[in-house]
C-alpha cells in the first residue's frame, strides 16, 4: 500500500512537472487556442494507451503500470485547465467561443485516436 | 518561471494524483455500474474548484506559474487530480465492451458537466467577491 502511494505521488509529480515544461515550450496560438494543454493531453492519452496495452500482455509490471499510467499520465494530462480555459474563451467573445468549441472537439477526437493507437501498439497486434 | 515553481508543481501534482487515486479506489469499492463514475466525479469537481479559485483570486487562466497558488494549486494539485488521459481510456474500454454509445455519451457528458461546473465555480466566487 505504501509502495503504491509513493509510485502514484512520484509519478504524478513527474507528470505535472512535464506538463509545466510543455507549457513553457509550446506557445499558444495567436487566437488563444490552448495548444500546450492540447499537446500534453494528447501525448498523455497516447502513452496511457501504450502502457495499458503493454500491461495487458504482461510486458510491464503492475508497479510500472501504476506509476506511469495512474501517476505520470494522470499528472501530465489535465481536465480542469481543459474545460476552464474553454469556459473563459466561451465567455470572452463570439470568435473566442468558436475557438473554444474547435479546441474541445479537436482535443476529444485527437485524444481518443491517441489512446486507441497507444492501446493497439501496446498490445502489439497480438490476440487483443 | 523559477525553480521554486517547479517544486510546487511537482508537490501539488503528486498530492493531486494521490487524491485521484484514493477517490478512484473508494468509488470503485462502492459503485459497480458500467459508467466510469470515479473519473467523471473527479474531473467535474476539479473543474468546479479551478473556476472558483481562479475567479476568487483573479488568476488569468493562462498564468500557471509565479505564485504558490498558480504553480502549486492550479497547475499542480488540480492538474494532477483531474485527468484527460484516463477519461479517454475509460471511453476506449467502454467502446471495446460493445458500449460505443455510452463511450461517446460519457465523453460529451464529461465536457458538458465540466464546463457547467467551471461556470458555477466562477459564478460562486463572483457572488462572494
Amino acid at each position: 500500500m505504501i509502495n503504491l502511494v509513493i509510485l502514484v505521488f512520484v509519478g504524478g509529480a513527474i507528470g505535472a512537472m512535464a506538463r509545466e515544461f510543455l507549457m513553457l515550450g509550446v506557445p499558444d496560438l495567436s487566437d488563444g487556442f490552448p495548444m500546450a494543454i492540447l499537446v500534453a493531453n494528447v501525448v498523455a492519452a497516447f502513452l496511457l494507451g501504450l502502457v495499458t496495452g503493454l500491461h495487458k500482455r504482461r510486458a510491464v509490471s503492475d508497479d510500472v503500470n501504476t506509476m506511469v499510467g495512474t501517476g505520470i499520465m494522470g499528472g501530465l494530462s489535465t481536465f480542469s485547465s481543459f474545460v476552464y480555459g474553454s469556459f473563459v474563451l466561451m465567455s470572452a467573445s463570439a470568435s473566442a467561443a468558436a475557438v473554444a468549441i474547435v479546441y474541445l472537439l479537436v482535443s476529444l477526437v485527437l485524444g481518443y485516436g491517441a489512446v486507441r493507437l497507444g492501446l493497439k501498439l501496446g498490445q502489439g497486434g497480438a490476440a487483443a | 518561471m523559477r525553480p521554486l515553481d517547479i517544486m510546487w508543481v511537482g508537490l501539488g501534482g503528486g498530492a493531486g494524483s494521490l487524491l485521484r487515486w484514493w477517490i478512484g479506489r473508494v468509488v470503485g469499492e462502492r459503485y459497480h455500474g458500467g459508467f466510469p463514475l470515479a473519473t467523471f466525479l473527479i474531473n467535474v469537481s476539479g473543474a468546479f474548484v479551478i473556476g472558483y479559485l481562479s475567479v476568487l483570486f483573479s488568476v488569468d487562466w493562462r498564468d500557471r506559474f509565479g505564485t504558490v497558488l498558480n504553480a502549486g494549486v492550479l497547475t499542480g494539485i488540480l492538474g494532477g487530480y483531474t485527468t484527460f488521459s484516463s477519461m479517454q481510456l475509460d471511453a476506449a474500454k467502454l467502446d471495446d465492451a460493445g458500449k460505443r454509445n455510452t463511450a461517446f455519451g460519457y465523453l460529451l457528458l464529461s465536457v458538458a458537466a465540466g464546463l457547467i461546473a467551471a461556470a458555477l465555480g466562477a459564478g460562486l466566487a463572483r457572488l462572494q467577491g
